[in-house]
């Protein structure tokens, strides 16, 4: 097997609900478990999909891994590096991404690429490099000087895609990478992954969709309620069965409830 | 990495002064609007100043020569009417062809000479003035009359004078050219000053922090190995440079429309006395010093607010205490001059500033306070910056939502 790249050790994450929550959710705990001791690796030039319902806890799962949030106990290590204890070294190595665009509109990419590559101390020439590679490899070259408020939503898309690994990170962490997406444009979401995958990132992902798991992931995680029910490479869990009978049957099964 | 102090900083100037709007709205705008207030409001005071010394048309019946070679001073125009007439003047007033009408009794100058000040005889000529308090003209034309019929009553009964001294050119106003200037100045400009400099600040600091939030860009920039202390530093720093420039632009616009509004002044007969040059070099410096180190302090508060915000609109509500206190604060030490404010009181942000701006345009600066003042600003800007840390590395802060 390949370097354990990504390793999550028994994280755990609770909420404080707000009385304002808690009367939206029609409940009356004051706290929520959205992560509940979980556990997985991933390995060096794969994609791990992470699939769950809504409310799972897999976005609060990969913000952990992103250092946007702490866990209340456990740990999680990328490339070795705790996320908890050196999360500078940690953001060095990751991009994180989401599918909703969010950018400061009124920049050109050309800035934008600039910027970020300044923040994470990438050197000029290599940041110049690099940013002529990715702007052609994805058709932004011919936009580089737009702001971002004139892009077309696909070219935006684009746009965010590129930015968010300008650092060159050895990890992409990518919640719901098609979520609202027209067909098109989750074409280009997922031959980014494809692309970044060849270029041996290693990558995790999180969805409900069966069928983008199916398509691009090497492993998958199910989770649910905040536990992870299953965990395995996706040949070994669609041998007897698809992913999506695998998950129903856990489901009925009282596994995933 | 201190590099990404710079790096925000200057990617946070480079949107101010390629943003053609916001440049404009914050820089630009301030300065220009006060400028075309006050000159309006200069050139409208002149033209109510010129409308004031129209004549006076008067109807008078049995007005004595003495009074009317007094009124030859007050521009009024007397024409003599016939007591029979009078019911047509006072008509005439509500026509706008008289000011007002004056009624003499008939025996009013014998009555005069015969009086003798120890005389205190029930029965004194009384008389008539019909006037229209709603008209301006009218009401003015009746005070001036009343006010030069007191005089003369006044010198029927002169026991002693007040600085009638007609025929030695002495000045009794012993004000002096800064006297004139402080006061007028002092009790404008510090408030003026307070209002500009935070007004500049609420513009931006907002748009900048809660923006991002409401946006969710700012989390591109958390996840940067850039240390949080440092993304807040080249915010500050910027959005302090952001807004000293629009109150830079505010204060020019001030000083440029000064000629106008002082010459209107002038005319209205306040005195000439008023002018910048009576401050020295070290008020100068004193000034900028404290306005820098406010402005960093205002922004660094309003920073604060606009972090615990979700979006620009719940900023805009959050920062409404620190406006009542800016405005509170430069409101209780109006006009103030040093001495009157105690040494300890410098200590306190904004009304210590709002006071040593009043001590230093009434030339009643002490540097000890001001300088008090200006390490209170920096050390509260300071722990402004430690607390916006905290707020920045607060998941709860920040990721909520
Ligand atoms: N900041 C927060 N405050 C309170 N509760 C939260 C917060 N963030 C997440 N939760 C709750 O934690 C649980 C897990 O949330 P999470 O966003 O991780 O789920 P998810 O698997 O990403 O779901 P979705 O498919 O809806 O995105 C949910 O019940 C959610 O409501
Ligand atoms: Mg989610």
């Amino acid at each position: 097997m390949n370097n354990e790249i990504i390793k999550v050790d028994n994280i755990s994450k609770s909420f404080n609900l707000s009385a304002k929550q808690r009367k939206a959710r029609k409940i009356s705990e004051k706290t929520i478990t959205a992560v509940d001791h979980i556990s997985f690796s991933a390995y060096e030039g794969e994609i791990f999909g992470l699939l769950g319902p809504n409310g799972a806890g897999k976005t609060t799962t990969l913000r952990i891994l992103a250092t946007i949030l702490k866990p209340d106990s456990g740990n999680a290590y990328i490339n070795g590096k705790s996320v908890v204890d050196a999360p500078f070294d940690v953001r060095r190595q990751i991009g994180f991404l989401t599918s909703e665009v969010k950018m400061e509109e009124f920049f050109t990419p050309d800035q934008l690429f600039g910027f970020f590559s300044e923040m994470h101390g990438i050197p000029e020439e290599k940041c110049e490099e690099r940013k002529n590679a990715l702007f052609e490899l994805f058709g932004i070259d011919k936009f580089a000087q737009t702001k971002v408020a004139d892009l077309s939503t696909g070219m935006k898309q684009k746009v965010s895609l590129v930015i968010a690994v300008a650092h060159d990170p050895k990890v992409v962490i990518f919640d719901e990478p098609t979520n609202g997406l027209d067909v098109i444009m989750a074409k280009v979401v997922t031959d980014f992954l494809l692309e970044l995958r060849r270029q041996g990132k290693t990558i995790i992902i999180s969805t409900h969709i069966f069928s983008l798991i199916e398509k691009l992931c090497d492993r998958v995680g199910i989770i649910n309620n905040g536990k992870m029910v299953v965990c395995d490479s996706l040949s070994k869990l669609t041998e007897k069965e698809s992913l999506e009978e695998l998950f129903f049957r856990l489901y009925e099964g009282g596994e995933v409830s | 990495m201190t590099n990404g102090i710079w790096v925000v900083f200057k990617k946070e100037m480079s949107h101010f002064f390629g943003d053609k709007r916001l440049f404009f709205t914050s820089v630009i705008m301030p300065g220009l609007l006060i400028y075309v207030l006050y000159t309006i409001m200069g050139s409208y005071m002149s033209s109510m100043i010129k409308e004031e010394t129209e004549s006076f048309k008067t109807a008078a019946v049995n007005m004595p020569q003495t009074v009317e070679l007094a009124l030859l001073e007050y521009n009024f125009e007397i024409e003599h009417i016939d007591r029979n007439d009078i019911e047509k003047a006072k008509q005439g007033i509500s026509d706008g062809d008289y000011a007002i009408v004056a009624v003499f009794p008939d025996d009013f100058e014998t009555a005069l000479s015969n009086y003798t000040p120890d005389e205190s005889n029930g029965s004194v000529p009384n008389v008539e003035i019909y006037y229209k308090s709603v008209n301006s003209n009218s009401s003015i034309a009746y005070m001036d009359l009343v006010s030069v019929l007191d005089a003369m009553e006044d010198q029927l009964n002169n026991v002693f004078d007040v600085n009638n001294n007609e025929n030695s050119d002495i000045t009794y106003d012993l004000a002096t050219k800064q006297d004139a200037t402080g006061n007028t100045i002092g009790m404008l400009l510090p408030m003026l000053l307070m209002t500009l400099m935070y007004s500049s600040c609420a513009s931006l600091a907002p748009e900048s922090i809660a923006g991002e939030k409401e946006r969710g860009t700012i989390c591109a920039l958390l996840i940067t190995p850039v240390p949080r202390s440092h993304i807040i530093m080249g915010k500050l720093a910027s959005l302090s440079l952001m807004a000293l420039m629009g109150g830079v632009s505010s204060f020019l616009g001030i000083i440029l429309s000064m000629p106008s509004l002082m010459s209107s002044m002038n005319m209205a007969g306040a005195s000439d006395l008023i002018s910048a040059d009576v401050y020295r070099p070290s008020d100068y410096i004193w000034l900028m010093v404290l306005i820098i180190t406010t402005v960093l302090l205002m922004v660094t508060l309003i920073s604060i607010l606009s972090t615990l915000a979700h979006s620009v609109k719940e900023a805009g509500t959050l920062v409404m205490p620190l406006m009542m206190a800016v405005m509170l604060s430069s409101f209780a030490s109006m006009g103030m001059s040093s001495g009157e404010v105690p040494t300890a009181a410098y200590l306190i942000p904004l009304y210590g500033t709002s006071a040593s701006f009043s001590g230093i345009f009434t030339f009643s600066m002490n540097p000890l306070c001001v300088l008090l003042n200006v390490c209170s600003n920096v050390v509260l800007s300071g722990i402004g910056v430690f607390v916006l840390t905290k707020l920045f590395n607060n998941e709860k802060v920040m990721f909520n939502g």
